[in-house]
């Protein structure tokens, strides 16, 4: 059992993390590309940065938006991100991990804090599922991903919560501590291939809406000679 | 702001079939709107050529990329969408209906989709779907409100329009847009309500003797004056509808004393391009851009229109030269500086009646001209009331995107589009609804007729010629009144 342990936390680790980083840096720098090259290809390239900056800002700091629209589940929804991004990075025991994996270290959550978010976290998280199998329109628009992301999103900090504050026998504890690790890693490998991409791409959603409106000149003639229609009659 | 589902009277009168079995069997299209007969032949396959080909020389890959990475599916679009919450379909979900196209896009132009199609030999885009998009992309008014409310950024109203872009291109667009664009790009007239030039020019004349008659000045509608500073081009059917916004307009200038003119060469502000191809909306657009060249104009301006101001303001740049392109203005923006500068002087209780402001989506919605028209309004309303939601956020007549053009879908537009929209108004308990959209205009005042509401439906300027004052020296005397008439007729025998 200590091998297995070992072996997750150590290269199982190591890989899928990369996996994750490599697969959000690729598909942030297709979408950098790509909106750099529709920028180059536009005929208008005047660009409202004030427009973008604040309704970028709008969705960043969410205040104004929560209380517009479903207000109890925009806040339970915020509530489960905070929880959500700051646990894994600023859990006091997950610092001294990042410290020796990669020799950086910064100031950690304390404990109360951490065990709060974490507990926020699964039952917003639960309530994020509840939420979507009861309300009408999202089960009817959620695809099988969509219900079963709070859930697996939510194993990690279970089982990570019953290892840190019960007590229970060593035994438990490792099977614990492997599944909190596994799902954990499970989670690196498939976030940049499924919806939680929105991690990296949220900040340049924005941009891409408003660079999609900017169409290349001449289409005209170029759609109609690729389809065969040029000179045709409207 | 919510709104009650509609009751199964209304489904049935909204819902109500507007073509024989006979016509939806030959065109193998259930849909509300009539459709031009085309070639029903192998659908799938033409759809996604068309969008091949849409993809290759245009931006959309970047967004449709983007989108089909970011959709959360949170539903949050369904509490915002004015559609949704009148039928209460799911079908009518903004997110839904993206996701229409956007599975297409992910089976047939990403490496996962077609690896995953190959493997497992299904999801190919049926004619079922066709038809399903055809009708959901025209349920939508593209108001792109629901982008607004979308924390993933996903512009739902750009799906819309590209989705029928691709539609038209294999022959589905509702047969009112495409019959009035063929007149306006390939007809007599040039123009989407086949106008001649004579008919034209003989309705400016009469509405010049009325503006005279009714404010002794002589309001001028100056017509093909080269070098003038703004070229106007209204939406054309102001012409035959919207008499008064012009006389409106008209008034304007006379005080300011500025230069503008309208050309015989090309009238018209319309572009329903914007509603249903890209390749339409760079031809319109040329055409203003030429016309403008034609007179040597120095600036275009554009009437009471949301869409044609949408068109030409974001769209004569992109086709015209980009930055080197003609400044595109609002009259709006016009008639909000000259007040500002003190060369407009208004009457402040013209109106004594509650007024209140709807905001054209293709306007507002990117924040363009919000307080200009709300100024001018509570400097001669003293009773100016605003509804809420407003401004970038309002709610959309219900007739947008093209639909109001579409005749034989009225009584959805009024039950399932306005609903919510009717909601706001009877709330304001207004007397006089301004709306600076031809658009907009229509829909609302079906919508108010059909829906039993006691309120006019105006134009910005309708109300602002009811309460400019002009300058004494404009103003021609009792004794040279009678002059006028016979110096006026010396000078078209002249002509």
């Amino acid at each position: 059992m200590d091998a297995v342990l070992e072996f997750a936390r150590g290269p199982l680790f190591r890989l899928t993390f990369a996996i994750m980083a490599l697969g959000l840096l690729r598909i942030l720098v297709l979408d950098i590309i790509a909106a750099v090259d529709a920028y180059r290809k536009a005929g208008d390239k005047s660009m409202p940065w004030r427009l973008i900056i604040r309704r970028s800002l709008e969705w960043f700091v969410p205040i104004k938006r929560m209380f517009h629209n479903r207000p109890v589940y925009s806040i339970y929804s915020i509530l489960f991100h905070i929880g959500l991004i700051l646990v894994p990075i600023f859990l006091f025991a997950h610092v001294h991990l990042w410290n020796t994996a990669i020799g950086i270290a910064w100031p950690a959550l304390p404990e109360t804090v951490a065990d709060v978010l974490t507990v926020t976290t699964i039952l917003f998280g639960i309530l994020l599922f509840a939420s979507r199998v009861a309300k009408r329109t999202s089960s009817f628009l959620s695809r099988k991903q969509d219900f079963f992301w709070p859930l697996l999103l939510i194993l990690p900090f279970l089982t990570g919560f019953i290892c840190a504050n019960l007590g229970v026998r060593p035994t438990v504890y490792q099977a614990f501590m492997l599944i909190h690790i596994l799902s954990g890693e499970l989670i690196f490998i498939l976030i940049p291939f499924t919806k939680i991409a929105h991690c990296v791409l949220m900040p340049l959603s924005q941009v891409v809406c408003t660079l999609a409106w900017k169409f290349p000149p001449e289409t005209d003639d170029k759609v109609c000679t690729t389809l065969g229609k040029k000179g045709a009659p409207v | 702001m919510k709104t009650k589902v509609i009751t199964d009277e209304e489904r049935q009168k909204a819902f109500k079939p507007t073509k024989k079995p006979d016509v939806i069997e030959r065109q193998r299209l259930d849909v509300r709107y009539h459709v031009e007969d085309f070639d029903v032949a192998e659908r799938p396959r033409r759809f996604l050529e068309a969008f091949a080909a849409i993809l290759k020389h245009s931006n959309y890959r970047m967004a449709l990329d983007h989108f089909i990475r970011m959709s959360a599916k949170c539903s949050r679009c369904a509490t915002t969408c004015q559609v949704f919450q009148a039928t209460g379909d799911p079908k009518d979900i903004p997110c839904y209906r993206s996701e229409l196209l956007l599975s297409v896009y992910r089976r047939h132009f990403t490496v996962a989709g077609l690896l995953k199609g190959r493997l497992t030999g299904s999801g190919h885009l049926t004619d079922e779907k066709v038809q399903e998009m055809a009708d959901s992309f025209y349920n939508c008014t593209a108001c792109r409100r629901c982008a607004l409310e979308c924390p993933s950024g996903i512009d739902h109203g750009l799906i819309t329009h590209l989705g029928r872009y691709i539609l038209s291109e294999i022959g589905i667009a509702p047969r009112a847009l495409v019959v009035s664009t063929r007149e306006q790009l390939e007809g007599k007239t040039g123009n989407t309500s086949a106008i001649p030039v004579p008919a034209l020019i003989d309705t400016l004349e009469f509405l010049e003797e009325d503006m005279f008659e009714e404010k002794q000045v002589k309001i001028k509608y100056p017509i093909d004056v080269e070098g003038a500073e703004y070229v106007f081009f209204p939406a054309v059917s102001d012409f035959l509808m919207e008499a008064e916004t012009l006389m409106g307009i008209a008034a304007v200038f006379t005080a300011t004393g500025d230069s503008w003119t309208t050309g015989t060469g090309y009238f018209d502000g319309i572009n329903y391009g914007l509603f249903y191809s890209d390749r339409i909306l760079e031809r319109v657009v040329k055409k203003i851009d030429a016309e403008t060249r034609r007179l040597k104009g120095k600036k275009v301006l554009i009437g009471e229109c949301g869409h044609a101001s949408r068109s030409a303001k974001y769209f004569l740049p992109t086709y015209c030269g980009g930055k080197d392109a003609y400044p595109v203005i609002n009259i709006m923006e016009y008639t909000y500086q000259v007040w500002k500068e003190g060369r407009l002087k208004l009457n402040p209780n013209a109106i004594e009646e509650k007024v209140a402001y709807h905001d054209p989506c293709n306007i507002a919605r990117q924040r363009w001209i919000l307080e200009p028209p709300r100024e001018l309004l509570k400097a001669f309303c003293p009773n100016y009331v605003e509804m809420t939601p407003n401004r970038d956020e309002n709610i959309c007549c219900g007739g947008g995107g093209g639909t109001v053009s579409i005749d034989e879908i009225r009584p959805y537009r009024t039950t399932v589009g306005g609903k919510l929209k009717a909601d706001q108004i009877r709330r304001s308990e207004c007397k006089y609804l301004v709306a600076p959209c031809a658009n907009c205009k229509k829909q609302l005042r079906e919508l108010v007729e059909d829906q039993g509401i006691d309120c006019e439906v105006v134009g910005l300027h309708d109300l602002l010629y009811k309460a400019i004052i002009f300058d004494d020296a404009l103003i021609v005397k009792s004794s040279d009144d009678e002059k006028q008439p016979q110096a006026e007729e010396e000078e078209k025998e002249k002509a």
